[in-house]
C-alpha cells in the first residue's frame, strides 16, 4: 500500500470536515441576527416611545419566527442626549462598531439634520419618527440619490400647519365666532416660528386678528402678569405656543383662572402624563397634535399595540405611547416588510424601491384610519402642490381616504379626559371652553 | 538646545509616529472617535494659549469656533465658495473676532472676563436663531456643507496635521521668552508692565493667536461633520469640553490639554457599549472630578512625576 494511499480515509474525512465547516459557518452566517439601530434620546418621553414602539414590533417579529429567513432582530441603541455633535457620534457608532443594518430614530430637528450627512456617507437605510422637519424632506426631494435612504414616517410639519389652518377657520372662526387672539409665544426657535406660522397663515385665512402678541422667556415660571395682560387686550382668546415645561402655563391658567379661552400648541399635552405632570390641572388645554394622538380612537390592530405596551411598561413613564412611538412599531414592520421583499437591507436601491412600496393600512369601521406609506419620488401632492418623497403618505383633506391626516387636534377637559376635537372624521369630543370662561 | 526641549521634541515626534501607523491598526469606529478628539484636542489648545498661562479665563471660547464655523458654513453654502477660499477667510474673521475679546482684556481680568466672554457666546447664540435664520438656518442650522475629504482615514489625517502642526507650534511658543512673560502676566500683570514689556501686544499676540487656531479648526469642524448648529457649537456643554479637557490634561501646557481631549473623548466611547444611556456622563464627571483632585496640575503632571519616578528608579539602581 503506497504511503498516500494509508492516508485516503483522513484526507476525506478531514476534506469532510472542513467542508462541513465551511458550509455551517455559511449557515451560521445566514443565521446571524439582523442588527437595527436606534439613534435619539433616552431620556425624553418622545425618545423612550420610539424605542418602546420599536422594542414590541422587533418581539413579535422574533417570536413569530424571526425575519429573512428565520433570522432574529438585535436591537442596539446609541444615545444622542438631544446634542447635535453627539447625534452625529452615535450614528457613527452605530455604524462603524455595531454594524447595523438599518436604524430607527427618536432624534429632534437639528440632530437628525447632523447625522443626515453620516447617513448619506454610510448609506444605511434609515427612518426617522420624531423630527417633522420639512426641510430634512426637501433634502429627499432635492438630491434623490444622496439621500434615498431617508424614511420619515410622521406628517411634515407643512402638511400639519396645512390641516391647522382648517382647524382655525372651520372652529375658532365659523363655529366660535372669536375674531380676535393674543399670541402668546415663547422665546425658542419653535415659539417664533409657529407664532410666525399663525402671523402669517393662520389669522389671515381665518380673518382672526392679532390684538396682541406676548413674547416669554422659557424658563418663565409665573405667567400671572403674561395672562393679566392677555386679557387686559380685549381678545377673544389666547393663542398659547409652547414646547419648553408646557405644563407650566396650561396650569397656571387653571389655577387663576383665566377669564379668556386658550387654544394653540401645548407640547407637555400630547403625552397621556400631561394630566399628572400639572396636577389635575391640566383642564382646558388644547392643542395640536401629530397622529395617533393621546384620547384619539384607535383600529383593532393599533389598540392592541397599546395593550401590549401597557402590560409590558406599566406605570413607567411615558404611561401611553407619543405619536412617535407608533411611528416606531409600524416603521420596523414596514422597513421589514420592505428588506422581506429586496431580500434585505442591500442592495440599498433594492430596498428603497420596496420601502417605497411598503402600504400598511388600517381601518377602522371600515374606514381607513391610519396609513404607514411613502410619497414616491415625483408625486405631487395636490392641495399643497409640492413633492414630499419619502414622507409619510398623508392626507390634508377630507374625508382623509388617500392616508392618515396630518394632525389632529385634542382637548384636555376638566375632568382629567382627553379627546380629538377636529378634524370632524376623527373627532370624539367638541371644542369646549373651560367652565370659568363661561 | 537644552536637554528638556530635546526630550520634548522626541516626544512629538514619537507622538506623530504613533499618530500616523495607528488608523493602519484600529478599526474605523476608533479612527472616527480619533478624529473628534483631535478637533477637541485643537480647541483646547487654542484655549490653552489664551487662557492657560495668561489667567484670561475665557468662557466664550465656543464664540470663536463657532465664527470660524458659520463664516465658512455661510460662504460655501449660500454663495458656494470654494474651500480654500472660504476657510481662510473664516479664520480672518475670526482672528477679527478675537479683538472682541481682547478689548475687554485691556479693562478687566479674572472672573469679570469670564463672565463677560461667555456674554458673548450667549449673545451669539441667540443672534444667530434670530437674525436672518434663513441664511443661517435659525436653530436647525444647515446640512449638507461641502466636505474636505470623506471617510475615517482621510479625515483622520487631516486633522492629525492641523492638529500636529498647530499643537508643535503653539508648544514651542510657550518655550520662548513670550511663553515665559505670558506665564509672568499670569503671575502679576503690573509687575510684567512695570518692567517694560509691551503687555497690550503680548495679549494680543496671544489671543490672535489662540483666535487663529480656533477659526482654524471650527472651519475644518464643521467640514467634518458637514452641519452646523448653534446648539452643537455656541453651547455650554462644548465649552464644558473644552475646559475639562484643559484643566484635566493641565493647563498651559500644550500637550496637556491634547492628552486631556483624547482621555475625555475615549473615556466616553468606550463606556458607550456597557453604559448607553446618561450614566456614561456621569461616570465621566466622576473621573475627571476624582482625577482633578487627585493632581490639580492634570495629566501632564502625573506623566512627568511618573517619568521623574523612574529616572530616579534608574539612578538608584546604577548607583547601587
Amino acid at each position: 500500500m503506497k504511503f498516500i494511499d494509508m492516508w485516503k480515509p483522513a484526507l476525506a474525512t478531514m476534506a469532510a470536515l472542513v467542508m462541513l465547516a465551511t458550509g455551517g459557518a455559511a449557515v451560521a452566517q445566514d443565521k446571524d441576527p439582523v442588527v437595527v439601530g436606534y439613534i435619539g434620546s433616552f431620556a425624553s418621553d418622545t425618545g423612550l416611545s420610539t424605542i418602546r414602539g420599536a422594542e414590541i414590533a422587533i418581539d413579535e417579529l422574533n417570536e413569530a419566527g424571526g425575519v429573512l429567513g428565520g433570522r432574529q432582530i438585535k436591537f442596539v441603541k446609541a444615545d444622542t442626549r438631544e446634542d447635535v455633535v453627539e447625534g452625529v457620534k452615535a450614528y457613527e457608532y452605530l455604524n462603524d462598531v455595531e454594524n447595523v443594518d438599518f436604524i430607527i430614530s427618536g432624534s429632534i430637528d437639528d440632530v437628525s439634520l447632523a447625522w443626515l450627512e453620516r447617513m448619506a456617507e454610510y448609506k444605511t437605510p434609515t427612518l426617522d419618527t420624531w423630527t417633522s422637519y420639512v426641510g430634512i424632506i426637501d433634502k429627499v426631494v432635492q438630491e434623490y440619490d444622496k439621500y434615498k435612504m431617508y424614511f420619515m414616517n410622521i406628517a411634515c410639519d407643512e402638511a400639519l400647519a396645512t390641516l391647522y389652518i382648517d382647524f382655525g377657520k372651520d372652529v375658532l372662526a365659523a363655529e366660535m365666532g372669536y375674531k380676535s387672539t393674543v399670541l402668546m409665544f415663547e422665546d425658542t426657535a419653535f415659539g417664533v416660528s409657529i407664532a410666525g406660522l399663525v402671523r402669517d397663515l393662520l389669522a389671515p385665512e381665518a380673518g382672526i386678528e392679532i390684538a396682541e402678541e406676548i413674547i416669554y422667556d422659557a424658563n418663565t415660571v409665573d405667567f400671572a402678569p403674561l395672562f393679566n395682560k392677555a386679557v387686559d387686550s380685549g381678545a377673544d382668546f389666547i393663542y398659547l405656543v409652547s414646547s419648553v415645561r408646557s405644563q407650566v402655563p396650561a396650569s397656571q391658567y387653571v389655577k387663576l383662572q383665566v377669564r379668556i379661552p386658550m387654544t394653540g400648541v401645548n407640547v407637555a399635552a400630547f403625552g397621556q402624563d400631561f394630566w399628572n405632570d400639572t396636577g389635575g390641572l391640566g383642564g382646558g388645554t388644547s392643542t395640536l397634535s401629530p397622529v395617533p394622538s393621546v384620547g384619539m380612537q384607535l383600529d383593532d390592530r393599533t389598540a392592541a399595540f397599546i395593550e401590549k405596551y401597557k402590560a409590558r411598561y406599566g406605570n413607567e413613564r411615558p404611561i401611553y405611547p407619543h405619536f412617535n412611538g407608533f411611528n416606531a412599531y409600524y416603521g420596523i414592520y414596514s422597513a421589514f416588510q420592505a428588506a422581506e421583499a429586496a431580500g434585505g437591507f442591500e442592495p440599498l436601491d433594492a430596498w428603497v424601491e420596496a420601502m417605497e412600496n411598503t402600504d400598511i393600512v388600517l381601518e377602522k369601521d371600515g374606514e381607513m384610519w391610519f396609513r404607514y406609506a411613502f410619497w414616491k419620488q415625483g408625486e405631487v401632492e395636490p392641495r399643497t402642490g409640492r413633492e414630499y418623497t419619502h414622507n409619510i403618505k398623508f392626507d390634508v383633506t377630507e374625508p382623509f381616504d388617500d392616508g392618515s391626516p396630518a394632525m389632529v387636534v385634542v382637548q384636555w377637559y376638566e375632568d382629567g379626559n382627553v379627546a380629538v376635537i377636529y378634524p370632524k372624521k376623527f373627532a370624539n369630543g367638541t371644542f369646549q371652553e373651560p367652565s370659568w370662561v363661561q | 538646545m537644552n536637554s528638556t526641549l530635546r526630550r520634548g521634541i522626541y516626544g512629538w515626534i514619537a507622538f506623530a509616529v504613533v499618530m500616523v501607523i495607528l488608523p493602519h491598526v484600529v478599526g474605523t469606529g476608533v479612527t472616527r472617535s480619533f478624529v473628534f478628539a483631535m478637533y477637541l484636542a485643537i480647541f483646547a489648545v487654542s484655549w490653552d494659549i489664551m487662557s492657560g498661562r495668561t489667567g484670561y479665563i475665557s468662557f466664550g471660547h465656543p464664540f470663536l469656533i463657532g465664527i470660524g464655523g458659520y463664516t465658512t458654513a455661510l460662504l460655501t453654502y449660500h454663495l458656494h465658495w470654494p474651500l480654500f477660499l472660504s476657510i481662510p477667510t473664516a479664520v480672518v474673521i475670526t482672528m477679527i473676532g478675537g479683538t472682541l475679546f481682547f478689548f475687554p482684556a485691556l479693562r478687566i481680568r479674572g472672573t469679570y472676563f469670564a463672565l463677560v466672554t461667555l456674554a458673548f457666546m450667549e449673545l451669539i447664540y441667540g443672534l444667530v436663531q434670530v437674525i436672518a435664520p434663513n441664511v443661517t438656518g435659525g436653530t436647525r442650522g444647515l446640512s449638507g456643507l461641502e466636505t474636505i475629504v470623506t471617510g475615517a482615514i482621510p479625515n483622520y489625517y487631516l486633522a492629525l496635521v492641523v492638529l500636529l502642526v498647530l499643537g508643535f507650534t503653539m508648544w514651542l511658543v510657550i518655550r520662548t521668552h513670550i511663553g515665559t512673560a505670558l506665564s509672568a502676566v499670569g503671575m502679576d500683570e503690573d509687575a510684567v508692565r512695570a518692567s517694560g514689556i509691551n503687555v497690550t501686544r503680548l495679549k494680543l499676540f496671544a489671543f490672535m493667536l489662540s483666535a487663529f487656531a480656533a477659526g482654524l479648526g471650527g472651519a475644518l469642524y464643521v467640514h467634518y461633520l458637514g452641519s452646523i448648529a448653534p446648539r452643537a457649537l455656541f453651547d455650554v456643554g462644548f465649552l464644558f469640553q473644552i475646559l475639562v479637557a484643559c484643566l484635566l490634561g493641565g493647563a498651559g501646557t500644550i500637550s496637556g490639554p491634547i492628552a486631556g481631549a483624547f482621555f475625555l473623548t475615549f473615556l466616553l466611547e468606550w463606556l458607550r457599549p456597557y453604559f448607553p444611556g446618561p450614566e456614561r456622563f456621569l461616570i465621566y464627571g466622576a473621573v475627571a472630578l476624582v482625577l482633578y483632585v487627585y493632581q490639580p496640575n492634570g495629566l501632564h503632571e502625573l506623566v512627568r512625576n511618573g517619568l521623574k519616578r523612574l529616572n530616579q528608579l534608574k539612578l538608584s539602581r546604577n548607583t547601587s
